[in-house]
Parts: structure tokens; sequence; C-alpha cells
């Protein structure tokens, strides 16, 4: 094996400095870490040995970077977290020594060990040893690498034309960075657009979002495509190439008379603006106002009867269109929103009773319904409403069903207690005589002045009521005739549990925050969704926009429930985050890719066949001592390093750069050396 | 006094999480940052912290790289031990005077060998324990603080010299003076932070007075690996409690207080708490008295219904009073709301009150800003722009506008740090609209 032919060669001069980190007691609670450096100090090519409370410390790191200039530590093993938490971290401080970052190797005793050999410390301690010492093996094996560079195109691409994605845009173009924003309905705006004033300004949420729309619209660097969606990405952060399907709008932005128009379609569908409180046609506008004020044909709904058409045919084109347009970009937000829970036939009587509502719907029944009359539902006056919290929400295994896709919908939505306080505010102020009943499990009025709509909703007289998860209330009919047409069912645990009925003339249900529907959109940008469905970020604290995937940010309620004021701040932070990628016109991959021995390639082929990316690894003639011949050459931007093409070359020709089977072997070798020796000290 | 000059893009007034993530998210774009900490290392409040919700990371392991990023960001200029005393308008910018306040040993010399700090002879209160452990006069303020260099408090220092003899290069320098600084700035950050509720706020929890009543960040720094005595000890007698309880919303959603509002992290950090507590002191019995729980940020509630399936009690249940038995053990008078609202007592060994967060600088008198009724720095537009104050060109980020988690602080952070760089940007370029856009909402706050 030519790789320890090497490693004899250069034995000599390799001096390891190996660093064992407690982790704050993460690891050294479990782990001997004296024990492991006591260990690896006796071990060949290592020339120091240490620990600290934590390596990833300015002091820690400063220990590292005195070991390299003072000490000639030229190779440098870390045993700490996982490597996707602080190698960077590490490869920083290695390179501040003067020292090639990829001559450190990163081994992960807290993940792979401390956290999960809880309660034996001695096999932990053994373990820790053992993964150290292969780390050491690969580090005798390392060679300096240097990262690869690209240019960075100055242009993002947002998708969602809701509040997160109108917003990240605009923050984003105001860097000098171009926009592209995809829009997938025919209006910008989003879910905010269907509320009517937001918390906790009370401002009217129109009013504020048009105006964030206005000023997207006039950016010169921002681009808007509405009926829009991403059908492909190839390339890597930097250089994404996209492919964006744009649907024909089948209106004229010329088009006068609208109304007319709109009252010649025969076609009534169920209005998704107003949550199916009404119809509206298959050629429509979200609303009065919307933008862009064009309007739209529903293809999915219309039937091509031409009614319109007669109308006004220069203004209407009712053959459907799909253009593809091109964008090449250097970074993507995803801003796809969410969508209202919509709770199961029969939840809570939703679907059994037309007068169990969602608070989407509550929001836009108050809105049609105008604010100087009663309070009507379907021809009925409302004098008595009753609002159900977390529902599709804090879902307990074992309580409560799983959802289609057999997952609970364990987390809180954040938004829906204050929503609803606000909403009863509302009401109240315009329905004096309403009676409200409030049945909650925990009010979580958190926000800056959201404590002000609880302490005012109680002052306004609405009744709360408290349920436990285990004993949620029940909705029936009324079976007496009484004057409303439900009763509640609870034990309210603010009254010592006792049963209580609520007869109720509407149910209100305070539904929670699903994601979009987004599946084809995350297998296209390989990016994964977490437990509760949402987009995973990297890490809470330390990468709080970023997916696993370099250069795609995430913006809003893509990412996990959140109020409008939340949306905005993820959004103008993920924007922060685009800017620092593109700003300097240029980006670092790390150069883990594939690397062909030409001396050992026989152009044989096999590398293109299995390779699954595009344009990663091809055949292309080259010179080797004056003769011309096929060999196998990688394109490292487009190489992801997965190795099926070091699996596949019959002569071994091919290995990833940092991570050769030449250094997999001896990690190997190491770890089952280091296993018989403890079988045979035992 | 001598006076230095420097000129920046923006100032950052605040080195805990959000003014370090505030300055890097700058700093990374390429601009020109000052960031100014009173304390003598950067970290905030978040650094004593033991281990942070939901994902339960040693709290050290977020923070310090952090901590290091900004000491290694060249971008970054960092000024530690330093305040500002008054701003002035230099037309769409500032300038800023500051003062470094000596601390009696020559930065540049130092080397943070920490041998001054082993010879002096004074032991103080140390302030990073919440007063719990020990510390000298003159010291690193603690193990991972950056930068790695001494202060020394000449308050309590007896001027015995035994540090300067200690010292091998000459750094102690007993006659340093204070240093003035002016910077010249397009933009200033405030990202402040917080305090917590005082210990003696509430006469029904004791006034303080109580040894076996202590406060979240206390607990902290006993959970702590580097806390002040590797293990979770009840201050009155030194034993390990066996039954530790914990007094929710000890200073927040309290009339009596003038705190009308939630603090927002209490819920999770004494949740965190109790978890840490089941694996210190597997056989304690823990329990939250508690009026909501509010576990709702990403993972939370998930972190909430883990918590309690590890048997850790939740009593709904304003607690009314604390007092303490003949073995200062802490006896709890609380309604039990879910038990037909009888009022019982119960005793445990020890009570963490889940204080809550006050604003801890009031940034009226020196920049001009003025705070909403909360006491936190008010800011005009919290639903689209909840970085801008009233004044045009100074942004805020984190707690200082209002009780935040990290997550969120982080957050704030990024986003002030875009609105910011827009600000910049249109001052460089000489465009207006950034500015006359705060002077909108100024005007629409004011009618509102």
């Amino acid at each position: 094996m030519p790789e320890k032919k090497d490693l004899q060669k250069d034995n000599e001069d390799i001096r390891i400095g190996v660093y064992t980190c407690y982790c704050g007691g993460n690891i050294s609670d479990i782990v001997d870490c004296e024990k492991v450096r006591e260990l690896t100090e006796t071990l060949p090519n290592v020339v120091v040995s240490r620990t600290d409370m934590s390596m990833c410390s300015d002091a820690g790191q400063a220990m590292i970077e005195e070991d390299i200039r003072k000490h000639g530590v030229n190779r440098v093993v870390i045993g700490a977290c996982a490597p996707s938490l602080h190698e960077q971290t590490f490869r920083g401080a290695v390179a501040r020594a003067g020292l090639n970052p990829f001559l450190y190797y990163h081994v992960g005793i807290r993940e792979q060990d401390s956290w999960v050999h809880h309660g034996n410390h001695e096999a932990a301690t053994e373990k820790a040893i053992v993964l150290m010492n292969s780390g050491l093996a690969k580090a005798r094996l390392l060679k300096p690498l240097k990262p690869i560079k690209l240019t960075a195109q100055k242009h993002a691409l947002v998708i969602g034309g809701g509040v997160a994605g109108l917003r990240s845009a605009w923050d984003i173009a105001n860097q000098d960075i171009k926009v592209t924003l995809v829009e997938k309905s025919p209006f910008l705006g989003g879910r905010m657009a269907q509320l009517e004033t937001v918390f906790p300004t009370n401002k009217p949420a129109r009013d504020s979002l048009h105006e964030l729309i206005e000023k997207v619209i006039d950016h010169p660097s921002i681009t808007i495509h509405t009926q829009a969606e991403v059908k492909s990405m190839s390339g890597y952060i930097g250089d994404f190439n996209i492919k964006i399907e744009q649907i024909s709008r089948g209106v004229s932005s010329e088009l006068a008379d609208q109304e007319a128009v709109i009252d010649s379609c025969p076609v009534e569908v169920s209005d998704e603006f107003n949550y199916g409180l009404k119809t509206r046609k298959a050629i429509y506008q979200a609303y009065p106002g919307n933008f862009p004020s064009t309007l739209a044909i529903d293809w999915e709904n219309c039937t091509l009867c031409g009614k319109c058409e007669k109308v006004n045919s220069s203004g209407i084109d009712l053959k459907k269109k799909s253009e593809i347009i091109d964008v090449n970009v250097g970074a993507v937000v995803v801003a796809t929103g969410f969508k209202p829970y919509e709770p199961r036939q029969g939840e809570y009587g939703y679907g059994d009773f037309k007068e169990v509502i969602t608070l989407p719907q509550m929001i836009r029944l108050l809105a049609l319904n105008g604010k100087d009359k009663a309070l009507m539902f379907k021809g009925r006056t409302v004098r008595n409403i009753g609002l159900i919290h977390c529902v599709g929400s804090r879902h307990v295994p074992g309580i409560h069903e799983p959802q289609e896709d057999g997952k609970v919908n364990d987390y809180c939505s954040r938004v829906c207690c204050t929503a609803t306080l606000h909403m009863t505010n509302d009401i109240r102020q315009h329905y004096p005589d309403v009676n409200m009943y409030d049945v909650y499990e925990d009010i979580r009025t958190y926000g800056r002045n959201h404590e002000e709509y609880y302490k005012q909703a109680s002052e306004n007289l609405v009744r709360f009521v408290r349920f436990q998860a285990a004993e949620g209330p029940q909705v029936f009919a009324s079976e007496n005739g009484n004057d409303q047409p439900l009763v509640i069912k609870t034990k309210d645990y603010l009254t010592a549990g006792l049963d209580i009925e609520i007869p109720v003339d509407l149910v209100v249900l305070s539904v929670g925050f699903m994601p979009n529907p987004i599946e084809e959109l995350t297998k296209i940008l390989k990016i994964n969704p977490g437990n509760d469905r949402f987009l995973q970020e990297v890490h809470p604290k330390l990468r709080p926009v970023e997916t696993a995937v370099s250069g795609i940010i995430l913006a809003g309620t893509a990412q996990g429930p959140m109020n409008i004021q939340e949306s905005v701040t993820a959004a103008s932070a993920a924007a922060s985050k685009v800017s620092v990628l593109l700003g300097q016109g240029q980006v670092e991959l790390e150069p883990f890719v594939a690397d062909v021995d030409h001396d050992k390639c026989n152009g044989s082929g096999e590398c293109v066949q299995v390779c699954p990316y595009e344009d990663a690894i091809s055949l292309e003639e080259v010179t080797i001592n004056g003769k011309v011949c096929k060999r196998a050459v990688v394109i490292p931007a487009n190489c992801v390093g997965c190795g099926s093409c070091v699996s596949a070359c019959p002569n071994r020709a091919i290995d990833i750069q940092g991570w050769t089977l030449g250094q997999y072997e001896s990690m190997v070798d190491a770890i089952a050396e280091g296993m018989l020796a403890l079988e045979v000290s035992a | 006094m001598a006076t230095n000059k420097i000129k920046v893009d923006a100032l950052v007034v605040g080195g805990g999480i959000s003014g370090m993530q505030t300055a890097l998210d700058l700093a990374d774009q390429g601009y020109q940052v000052a960031l100014v900490e009173k304390e003598a290392s950067i970290g905030g409040k978040m650094i004593a912290l033991s281990k942070v919700f939901p994902t339960l990371d040693c709290c050290s392991c977020i923070t310090t790289p952090k901590m290091s990023a900004v000491a290694h960001q060249e971008n970054i200029t960092l000024l530690t031990y330093c305040e500002v005393d008054h701003i002035k308008q230099n037309g769409k910018g500032f300038i800023v005077g500051a003062t470094n306040k000596p601390r009696y040993v020559d930065m540049d010399l130092c080397t943070g060998c920490r041998q001054c700090e082993y010879v002096c002879p004074v032991d103080l209160k140390n302030p990073f324990d919440n007063n719990l452990g020990a510390i000298r006069a003159i010291r690193v303020p603690f193990s991972t603080a950056v930068p790695q260099k001494v202060v020394l408090d000449i308050d309590n220092c007896i001027l015995c010299g035994k540090c300067q003899t200690a010292c091998a290069v000459d750094a102690i320098d007993f006659t340093q003076q204070p240093e003035e600084i002016m910077i010249e700035t397009d933009s200033i950050l405030l990202a402040t932070g917080f305090e917590v509720t005082p210990k003696d706020a509430k006469k029904e929890y004791g006034n303080g007075k109580l040894l076996n009543v202590i406060d979240g960040l206390d607990m902290e720094r006993l959970l702590a690996p580097t806390g002040p005595y590797g293990h979770v000890l009840r201050p009155s007698d030194g034993k390990e409690p066996d039954s530790i309880a914990y007094v929710q919303c000890a200073g927040s959603r309290d009339e009596t207080l003038g705190v009308e509002y939630c603090s927002r992290v209490c819920c999770m950090y004494a949740i965190k708490q109790a978890m840490l507590l089941s694996g210190a002191l597997p056989l304690a019995d823990i329990t939250i008295y508690y009026m909501d729980i509010r576990a709702f940020g990403k993972g939370y509630e998930q972190f909430y219904q883990n918590a309690k399936a590890m048997g850790i009690q939740f009593i709904k249940g304003k607690v009314a009073k604390i007092k303490e038995d003949e073995n200062q053990n802490p006896v709890f008078r609380v309604e039990m709301v879910d038990e037909g609202g009888s009022v019982v007592e119960h005793t445990h060994d020890l009570a963490v009150l889940s204080v809550g967060m006050l604003p801890s600088f009031d940034p009226t008198p020196i920049f001009n800003v003025p705070n909403d009724t909360d006491g936190f720095i008010m800011t005009p537009d919290q639903n689209f722009s909840a970085s801008l104050t009233m004044i045009p060109g100074i942004f805020a980020a984190g707690a200082a506008t209002g009780p935040m988690d990290i997550v969120d602080s982080i957050m704030t952070a990024g986003s002030a740090a875009s609105a910011a760089s827009a600000y910049i940007k249109s001052q460089q370029n000489g465009k207006e609209e950034s500015s006359s856009k705060i002077a909108d909402l100024q005007k629409e706050s004011q009618h509102a």
C-alpha cells in the first residue's frame, strides 16, 4: 500500500498535538478525559496531549495555536463535540497559527460517546481512547488541502411572496444584491393579507403589508414572478442554476371592466382568502386592492367556457401557457410559510356542526360581517362564543390521535393564544353584548405587550375555563333545544375541576400552524424538515437560519410557528446571512472531493457511469508522456465527495481528498487493534 | 487624558450574545465595527449559564466560540472595560465619546498567566458566580474570558504589591488613568441586555433574607461545570437538597412590582434546571409551582413534556408566601388550583425564585433614546422594524428591547444588523430613503 510507504518516509516529521475537551462536563462527567490524555500522550508521533474545560474557548484555541507555533505541532487531533458544531472554529485556530487547516482531525467523543454511554464511565473512557487512537491514525496520513474558491453570484432567489419572503427580498436588495422572488399563487401578501389588524400594534394588517409590497415592487433590483414555482436546482452555494416554471395569468394588466368580467364567470368555488366562508369565481382577485391588481384565472377550476372573453376579448387569454425561466443565483431563501391546521372531521365537532369554525375563519367572519351591526353567522345572531385553544397543537401521544402522516402535533403554535385574545378584544369592542368563553390549557401571552391582551380580555369579561390535556373539552349538539345550538362540556380546573357545560352559538377553534405542503420543493433543494415537519435549521443558536445545504437559508414560518414580528425579524436575519455569504462575491467550499491519480486510471469510465451528479466527473483526453489518452477528470465544484466513483474504480485510482481509502484503512485498523488490546487486558 | 480616535461604520454597545452576534453579522459583511463592553470580558449573561434549552448544549460550547470569533474578526475593534459617556450627532452619523476604565494592567504586556491572581491575598465574593464563590482582587474575570487579561479591582485592593512582584512582564501599573476614546460612526446598535429581578424584591418571598431561597441565576452557577462548588449545595448548611421547588413568575406578571409583562424565559429555564437537577441529584424531588407554562418556542413544548415524563412535578398555583422552619427549610404557602383551590403548606429543602427580566441600562441620558412604559427601549415599529429606536441611526437588539431568550436574541441581532447595514449603505451612498422612513415612523408613533 503506497500510503504506508509515504507514512514511513514522513514519519519522523509528524508531530501531533492531541486535545481532549471536557466540554464543560458534557464529556468529562462520563469519560475520564485525563486518562485519555495520559494514554494518548505515549503514542507514536504525539508531541503534546492536553485537556481543557472548553477547548473551543479563546483560551483553549490559544493553547493549540501556541503548541503549533512553539512546539512544532504539525498535526492536530481534537476530541470534543460533533465536528458539525466546531470543526470550523478549530480550523480557524489551526490556520491562525500558520498550519494548513486540513492538517487537523476532529474526533466526536460527545455525540458518539459520552452522550450515549451514560452510567458506564469505564467503557465510555475506553471507547474514547479507541476513537482518539483511530483519529491519530488518520492524522498521521493527513495532507495539506486547499479550499475550493468560487465566484458567487450576487443574486438571491426568494421562494414565497408572504411577509417573510417580501421582507427578505427587500433587505437583501438593499445590500446591492439582486433578488428574484417567486410566489406560487397569483397574488402577493400571503397569510398576512387575510388578517385585519395585527398585535401588538393593532395596526391594520394590509396597510403595513401593502407598504412593504409597494416598496418591493418598486425596488430596481427585485424581479417578481407570481404563479411561479421552482422546478429544478443544480449547482452549489454561490452558483445555483434554478429553473422556474411561470404559468400565464390569462388576464392582461390593461383589462378595464374587471367587475363585469368577474360577474360573467359561471364558476363558483370556495374562496380560500375567506377560508371557505364565501365563494369566488374562476377569474378572480384575492381581495380588493391586492397585488398585483390584475385579475387572475384559476386554471384548476376554470371550465374554459369563454364567457369572460365575450365581455372583454382583448384582455383575456384562455390558453394556459407555461414558460421556464432560468436564474443563476448565489443563495436561496425559503419563505414558504404555513397553513392553519385543518381539524379532522368531528374534532371538537368540526365538520359535524356548521357552527364550529376555526380562528382564521372567525377573523374573516368578523371582517365580512361589518362592525356596526349584530354579529351574524349563517343567518343566526351570535350571542355566545366558545373559544377552544390548542387545536392541532400541544398534542400528547396516547391522548390525541396522530395526524395522517402518523406524527403527533406535539409542538406549541406560539401565536394562537395572543391571536385569540387579540380577537376577543376586537369582538368586545364592536359587539359589547356577546359572551365569550375561553377554554384553554395555558395562556401563553409571552411577547412584548402581549400580556396586555390577556389582562384586557379579563377586564372585558371573557370567561376563562382551564382544561387539562387528558380531559379536553368536547362539543355536542344542544339536547334540550336550547337557544344555543351547541354545548361545550369540560372539566374546569379554575373551579376545582367541576364538570361544566357552556351553551354557545359558535365554537371557534384556535388552530395551530402546519407547514405548507412543500415536499416536492424540499426534494429539489435537498433540505430536510424536522420532527415537527417544519424546515430544520442547522443549530438554533449557532446557525439559526441556515439549512444543512450551504446557501439555502430559511425565513419565517416555514421554519416553525411565528407571529408577524417574529417572521419579519427572522426574514431580516436571513437577509443578513445572505449578505454575509454573497456580499464579498466569493464563496469557499470544502476540498473533500474526488481526486484521480492519472497514473493509475486507465480510462475505463466506470466512475462516470456511477456518478449520481451532473458534470462532476467525465472522461477527457489528456496527454501523458506524450501520448493522448482518456482519463477521468473531476470538476471539484460539482463533486460532493460521495465516494461512489471511489468504490467503482477497478484500479483504485480515485480517492476523496481528506478521506482517502488509506486513511480509512488506518482508522479501521486502529479501532480493531484498540478493541483487541481491550479484550486482551480484560 | 490621552485620546484615541477610531472611525467605524457601526458601534455596538454591549458584548453579550446579542451584541456579539450583531457585531459579527456586520463585520462578516465587511463593515468596520467597534464593540464596547463595560465589563472586563465579553460574554454577557449567557457565558455564566450552565446548559441551554431546548438542546441542552453546554452554554460555553455556544458562547465561547462566538467570543473567540469576535476577538479574531479583523473588522471588529473590541473595547472591553469601556463605557460610552456622551454622543454627538455628526451629520447623519455620530461622534461617540467613551472611556476605557483603568484595569491597572497593561493590556499589551499581560499574558493572562494569572501568576498575580495566585499570589493576591484578597478574597472577594465572585460576581461571575453570583457571589457564591470567591475571587481575588486581581484576576482574569472567569476562565473563558475574552480577552484573557487580568483586571484589578482597585476598590478592594490593599496595595500590598505582591502582584507586581509576581508579574514576569511588569504589566501591573497602579497609576493607570482612564483613557478617552472618540469613535466616529455611521450607526449605533444598543445591545445592552437585561438584569434580573432583585432577590429582595418581594417581601412575601423573604425579602432576600432567607438563605435557602435562591434565584435562577444562582442555580445556573450551581449547575455549571465551572461553578463555585462543583455540586448543587444549599447555602445555609452546604447540604445536598432532596426537595427543590421553583416559584414561577417571581418578578414577572406581577402588578405589585410594576412588572406586568411576562419575562418569557423563566418557564423554560426552570424546566431546564429541573432536568439538569434530576441528573445531578437523581433522588431529589423537584416541583415547579406555576401560573401558566409558557413553552412556546421551537422544540420547547416537547421539552416540557419530556420534563413531565421524567417525573418533575408541575403544580398550578401562585406561591403566596415563603417562610422558614427551624431547619431553615423554606415553607411554601400555596393555593392548589388543580386540587380544589385548597391552601396548603409545603416544605422543601431549597427554593428557587424564577426571577424575571428587567431593563439593565437606561439609554436615554446618553443616547437620547426613549424607553417604553415597560422600561425597555422603545421600538416604534414593533412588527416591521423591531430594531428601530426613536433616533435615526440608532438600533436596538436582544433583551434591551424586552425579555427574550437566546434563540430570539440571536434572531433580533441578525435583523438589527440588516437594518443597520441598510442605514450605513444609504448614508454612504448618499441616499436618504432609510432615514426618511424612520422619520415617518416616528411621526406615526407619536400620533398613535
